[in-house]
C-alpha cells in the first residue's frame, strides 16, 4: 500500500474570461509564469502534490472556461468537486461584479463545497479598481476568505491554495467522522434492506 | 477522407435509425440466438437445432442441479475462487442474488407486459434477451480466454490468484447486469455497476492475493476489469449502450441533425483562434477529429475516454500556446461541429453511466471528457444568443440546408485528410526506397564476396596447381618419358658428339635426321646470317650481348668455311668438355638423358634457355630437342607452360623472323656487304647454304662432309631433306624447299600432332 497520496481533492478554478485563472493554474502546478505566452500544452489540467499536517494531498486543479455564454452548460465541471476557486480581476470591476452570479452557479450545482474569492492581478496599485475594502467586505458578507494574488509576482498564490486545500481537508475529516458516525446507520440500513426482502 | 467517410456513415445511420421504429425483421433476427452463422427456427425459440439441442440438455441439466439441494448455482466451479477468500459475505451474497433473480424473472415477465403496450423499437429485442438471458445466459467462454491473455500481457509480474479474481469478478459482473438489465431503469443500473466497481475495489484492497499489489497496478488492474466486462457488454444490444428505455438513440439522431444544420458555424462564431490556411492547424483539426470520430469504435468506457483525451489534446495544440479553459472549450465544440460523431449522445451516457465515477471525475481523461460534456450541452443549447449574433441571421442560417454551410472547412478538412494521405503515400514509397537501398547494398556486398570469393578461388587453385603438378605428374609419366627419350634423343646425341658413328643410328631415327640436319647448318645459318644483319642492324631482336659474342665468336672464325668447320669441330670438341656452349652443351647434356630424369630436363632446359643462339636460330637444334621433349613437356605441364612453350615459340618466331630477314633482307642484298665483311661472300652465302648441302659447289660438299662428322653425315647420305631445311627455313623461295619428305618427317614427329603443329609446314605449303 504505497500510495503517493492520503487524499485526492479536485478543484475548480472558476472566473470570468481574462482573469487569469490559467496564469494561476501555472502559477502554482509549475510555478512558472509567462505573460505573453505559454509554452506548456495542457494548462487546464495540472496535478500538485502538497503535505498539510503530515497528509499528502494530491491536488487535481480545473480550470473552467469563463465565457458568458458557456457559463450555463458548465455544470458538469462541478460533479465531484471538492473546493472552488472563484475568481475576479481587481483591475476590471465588471468580473468582481460577475462573482455574484458564479456564486449563485455554485450554489445551484454543488451543495457542500469550499470556496475562496481571489482576486487576481494585484500587482500594479494604480491600475486596481476593486479596492480591497470592498471586496473584504463584500466575502464576510458571503463568510468566504478572500485573498489578493498575483500570479506574475507570485505573491499569495501558493498561500491561497494552501488555504483552500486546507479547508477542503479539514472538512473531508469532518466528513470522515460524520461517516463513521452513520456507517453504522448504514449497517443498519442495509440490515432493515435485508429484512426488507426476507419480508418479500 | 476519413472525416468523408464518417460523416457518410453517419448519415447511413441515420437513415437506418429513422427506419428503426417500423417492425423490421433483420437478417441478423433469423438466425440463430447463439451466434452460430445458422438461422435459427422460431420453433426452437429462435436457435437453430442443434444450439436447440444442445440449450434444452443444458436446461434440463440446470433443473437437475436446481433440484439438488447441495447445488446452489448452476456454476459452482467459477464462483469458487472468490468463495474461499470471503466465504461467508459471498454465500449470503449469493444467496441474496438468487433472491434477486428469481425476483428479476418475476419482475421481467412484468416488465415484458408492460413493455408490449409501449411501441418502441426495441421492445421486440428486450422481449427476447429477457426470455432467453433470465435462466440461461452464459457468459461466452472467449471472454474467458481473451481476459486470459490480456492479463499475461499486460500483468506479466502479476500471481494467478489475481488473475483469476479478476475473471471472476468479471464474470459475475457480466452475470449481474445480464439479469438485471431487464429489471432495472438505466440509472439502477448504473448505480449497480458503480457499486460492483467499488465492491471489487474494496476486494483488492482486503484480499490477500492483493496485498502486495500497489495502488497503481490496482487502479489498472480495475481498468482491466472495467474494460473487459463492458467490452462483451457494449456489444450487446441495447444493454448498457443506448439501453432500450431511454431515448439515447433518438437523442443521437437529433443531435447528428442538430449539427448538421450547424455547419455554418465557423471559428468566428466560437471566438476561437483557429486558422484554415494554416496547414498544420488543419492537420492538428483533422486528427482531433478523427480521434473524436473513433470514441465510437471504443468498445470500453475506458477505451472512449482516452480517444477522448487523446482528441483533446489535439485541440489543446490547436489552440495555440497560451492555452486555457476559456481557449478549449470553443475550439473543441468546434471540433464537435465538424466531426459530427455518430451516435454521440449514446456515448457520452454510456461513458457517464458505466465508466467507473471515480476515473471521471478526476484525471485528465475525466477532465477532457467534462469539457466535451459541456461542448456537447452547449451544441444543445446553442441560441443566437450564445454565439453573440443577431437572433434573425442566426435563424437564417439555421433555415439554410445544411449542406451549404461549413463547406470552406469540409473542403479544408478534406483536403488535410487528402495531404495526409498522401503523406502517407510517401512515407510508404521512402520505405520502398530505403528497402531498395538497402537491396542494392547488399547486392553490392553479395558482389564484393563473390569476387573476393573468386579471387581466393584462383589463388587457391594457382596454389594447389602449383604444388601438386610437380609432384604427381613426372612421377608418373617418367618411365614413359625415358623410353620415348632413348628412342628418339639417344641417336641425336650420337650423331652429334659421335659423327662417324652417327650413320647407323641415324638409319635408325629418320626423324631425328632431318633435325641433325638442321642443327648445324641451321646454326651456322643463324650466326652467319645474324652477324652480318647484327653488325649493321644492332637492334636484332632478342640478340643479347651474349649472343653477339657468341655469334661473333662463331663468325669470326666462321670467316671462311673451313674456319667454319674448324669452330665447328673446335666448338664441338670443346663442347664435348665444355657444355657452357649452348648448342652442343644442349646437345652434351642429351647425351647423358636417356637416364633422364626431370631435374636433368630441366637442366638441359635451362640451358636451352639461356642460350639466346636457341632463340635466334631457327633452331632445327632448337626445334629438335625440343620436339623430342616435346613429349616431356606433355608430361610435366610446369615445363611445358614455363619452360618448353617459351623455346618452342621462339623457334616459331624465329623462324619466321629468319624468313623475314631471308626476305627483307633478301640474301642477294646481304652478300655484297657481308663479302667485304666476312671472307668471301660465297663461302657466307653458302656458309648458310653450305650446311644445308645444298650448294653445288664441291667445296660446300667437303665442308658439309667435315659437318657431317657431327652431325651430316646423315645428310650426305640423304641429302633430300638436307638441303630443304636449311634453305627453306632461311630462303623460302628457294625452289629446294619443296622437298617436303623432311618436313613429312617432322610432321611425322609424336609431338607435332598435339603441339606445335610446326609452323614450317604450313609456309612451305602455302608458298609454292
Amino acid at each position: 500500500m504505497a500510495r503517493e497520496f492520503d487524499h485526492l481533492f479536485k478543484l475548480l478554478i472558476i472566473g470570468d474570461s481574462g482573469v487569469g485563472k490559467s496564469c494561476l493554474l501555472l502559477r502554482f502546478a509549475d510555478n512558472t509564469f509567462s505573460g505573453s505566452y505559454i509554452t506548456t500544452i495542457g494548462v487546464d489540467f495540472k496535478i500538485r502534490t502538497l503535505e498539510i499536517n503530515g497528509e499528502r494531498v494530491k491536488l487535481q486543479i480545473w480550470d473552467t472556461a469563463g465565457q458568458e455564454r458557456f457559463r450555463t452548460i458548465t455544470s458538469t465541471y462541478y460533479r465531484g468537486t471538492h473546493g472552488v476557486i472563484v475568481v475576479y480581476d481587481v483591475t476590471n470591476g465588471e468580473s468582481f461584479a460577475n462573482v455574484k452570479r458564479w456564486l449563485h452557479e455554485i450554489e445551484q450545482n454543488c451543495d457542500v463545497v469550499n470556496k475562496v474569492l481571489v482576486g487576481n492581478k494585484n500587482d500594479c496599485p494604480s491600475r486596481k479598481v476593486v479596492v480591497t475594502e470592498d471586496a473584504q467586505r463584500f466575502a464576510n458578507q458571503m463568510n468566504i476568505p478572500l485573498f489578493e494574488t498575483s500570479a506574475k509576482e507570485n505573491i499569495n498564490v501558493e498561500e491561497m491554495f494552501l488555504t483552500i486545500t486546507k479547508m477542503v481537508l479539514r472538512s473531508k475529516l469532518e466528513m470522515k467522522e460524520r461517516q463513521n458516525v452513520t456507517s453504522n446507520d448504514t449497517v443498519h440500513l442495509k440490515r432493515s434492506h435485508k429484512t426488507k426482502k426476507k419480508c418479500c | 477522407m476519413l472525416f468523408g467517410a464518417n460523416l457518410q456513415r453517419s448519415y447511413k445511420y441515420m437513415n437506418f435509425a429513422s427506419k428503426m421504429p417500423s417492425l423490421r425483421i433483420d437478417q441478423n433476427d433469423l438466425k440463430c440466438k447463439n451466434g452460430c452463422d445458422y438461422y435459427g427456427n422460431p420453433q426452437w425459440q429462435g436457435y437453430c437445432s442443434k444450439c436447440h439441442r444442445e440449450q434444452m440438455l443444458r436446461q434440463r441439466r440446470a433443473e437437475k442441479a436446481s433440484s439438488n439441494p447441495s447445488a446452489t448455482l448452476p456454476r459452482p466451479e467459477q464462483k469458487k475462487p472468490e468463495r474461499g477468500t470471503k466465504q461467508a459475505s459471498h454465500s449470503s451474497f449469493s444467496k441474496f442474488e438468487e433472491k434477486r433473480l428469481r425476483q428479476s424473472e418475476t419482475l421481467a415477465k412484468k416488465a415484458n407486459l408492460l413493455k408490449f403496450s409501449v411501441f418502441k423499437k426495441s421492445s421486440t429485442d428486450d422481449h427476447d434477451h429477457s426470455e432467453r438471458r433470465a435462466p440461461e445466459f452464459k457468459v461466452p467462454p472467449m471472454v474467458n480466454e481473451g481476459m486470459k491473455r490480456d492479463f499475461r500481457t499486460r500483468f506479466p509480474t502479476l500471481g494467478a490468484e489475481t488473475d483469476r479474481d479478476a475473471r471472476v469478478f468479471v464474470h459475475s459482473f457480466i452475470m449481474d447486469v445480464m439479469k438485471c438489465a431487464n429489471v432495472m431503469s438505466v440509472d439502477e443500473l448504473s448505480e449497480r455497476v458503480q457499486r460492483l466497481y467499488q465492491r471489487f475495489m474494496k476486494h483488492m484492497d482486503t484480499s490477500q492475493h492483493f496485498a502486495h499489489v500497489d495502488s497503481d497496478t490496482k487502479e489498472l488492474l480495475m481498468d482491466f476489469v472495467e474494460k473487459h466486462a463492458m467490452n462483451y457488454l457494449h456489444d450487446l444490444p441495447s444493454v448498457v449502450f443506448s439501453p432500450s428505455g431511454t431515448d439515447d438513440e433518438r437523442l443521437d439522431r437529433a443531435m447528428s441533425e442538430r449539427i448538421q444544420q450547424l455547419s455554418w458555424v465557423g471559428e468566428r462564431h466560437l471566438e476561437c483562434k483557429l486558422d484554415r490556411r494554416h496547414a498544420a492547424c488543419r492537420q492538428l483539426l483533422y486528427k482531433a477529429i478523427s480521434e473524436l470520430l473513433g470514441m465510437d469504435s471504443a468498445s470500453s468506457p475506458g477505451g472512449k475516454l482516452t480517444r477522448v483525451r487523446r482528441c483533446c489534446r489535439h485541440v489543446l495544440a490547436l489552440c495555440g500556446a497560451p492555452a486555457s479553459a476559456d481557449d478549449l472549450l470553443p475550439a473543441l465544440i468546434f471540433t464537435v461541429l465538424k466531426a459530427n460523431p455518430p451516435r454521440l449522445v449514446s456515448n457520452i451516457n454510456f461513458v457517464t453511466r458505466f465508466c467507473n465515477a471515480q476515473r471521471l471525475m478526476t484525471g485528465e481523461g475525466g477532465y477532457y471528457f467534462t469539457n466535451l460534456c459541456c461542448a456537447v450541452s452547449f451544441i444543445e443549447n446553442l441560441t443566437a444568443e450564445s454565439l453573440n449574433m443577431d437572433k434573425k441571421e442566426f435563424d437564417c442560417y439555421m433555415s439554410m440546408p445544411a449542406s451549404i454551410g461549413g463547406s470552406a472547412w469540409a473542403a479544408a478538412l478534406s483536403l488535410c485528410g487528402a495531404s495526409r494521405e498522401a503523406e502517407e503515400q510517401r512515407e510508404a514509397a521512402q520505405r520502398l526506397l530505403q528497402d531498395a537501398r538497402n537491396m542494392s547494398e547488399r547486392a553490392a556486398a553479395l558482389h564484393a564476396d563473390a569476387v573476393c570469393f573468386q579471387e581466393q578461388i584462383a589463388k587457391k587453385v594457382e596454389d594447389v596447381l602449383a604444388k601438386t603438378p610437380l609432384e604427381i605428374k613426372p612421377r608418373r609419366e617418367l618411365p614413359r618419358l625415358c623410353k620415348s627419350k632413348t628412342a628418339i634423343v639417344t641417336p641425336l646425341i650420337d650423331l652429334e658428339l659421335n659423327p662417324t658413328p652417327a650413320e647407323p643410328q641415324t638409319a635408325i631415327t629418320e626423324e631425328s635426321r632431318p633435325l641433325v640436319g638442321y642443327t648445324v647448318p641451321s646454326e651456322d645459318n643463324s650466326q652467319s646470317s645474324q652477324p652480318t644483319i647484327a653488325d649493321p642492324v644492332p637492334n636484332v631482336e632478342k640478340d643479347s650481348i651474349t649472343d653477339r659474342i657468341n655469334n661473333t665468336d662463331t663468325v669470326q672464325p666462321a670467316s671462311s668455311i673451313h674456319e667454319l668447320e674448324h669452330t665447328n669441330t673446335a666448338k664441338q670438341g670443346t663442347q664435348e668438355t665444355e657444355p657452357k656452349l649452348n648448342i652442343l652443351g644442349f646437345e652434351v647434356i642429351e647425351k647423358p638423358s636417356p637416364p633422364k630424369s626431370p631435374q636433368n630436363l630441366d637442366q638441359t632446359w635451362q640451358l636451352k634457355q639461356t642460350s639466346s643462339l636457341e632463340l635466334l636460330t631457327p633452331s632445327p637444334l632448337g626445334f629438335t630437342p625440343f620436339d623430342s621433349r616435346s613429349i616431356d613437356e606433355l608430361m610435366t605441364p610446369d615445363e611445358f607452360g614455363s619452360d618448353s612453350l617459351a623455346p618452342g615459340l621462339s623457334n616459331i618466331n624465329y623462324d619466321i623472323d629468319l624468313s623475314d630477314f631471308s626476305g627483307d633482307n633478301s640474301v642477294a642484298e646481304d652478300p655484297p656487304k657481308e663479302a667485304k665483311d666476312p671472307f668471301s661472300p660465297e663461302g657466307l652465302k653458302k656458309a648458310f647454304d653450305p650446311f644445308a648441302p645444298q650448294p653445288t659447289a664441291s667445296t660446300f660438299k667437303e665442308v658439309l662432309d667435315k659437318f657431317d662428322e657431327f652431325s651430316l653425315t646423315d645428310n650426305k647420305t640423304n641429302r633430300t631433306f638436307d638441303p630443304f631445311d636449311v634453305i627453306h627455313r632461311n630462303d623460302p623461295f628457294s625452289p629446294e624447299r619443296k622437298e617436303g619428305s623432311s618436313i613429312l618427317d617432322d610432321s611425322d614427329s609424336p609431338t607435332t600432332a598435339c603441339l606445335l603443329p610446326s609452323p614450317l609446314q604450313p609456309q612451305s605449303s602455302n608458298k609454292p
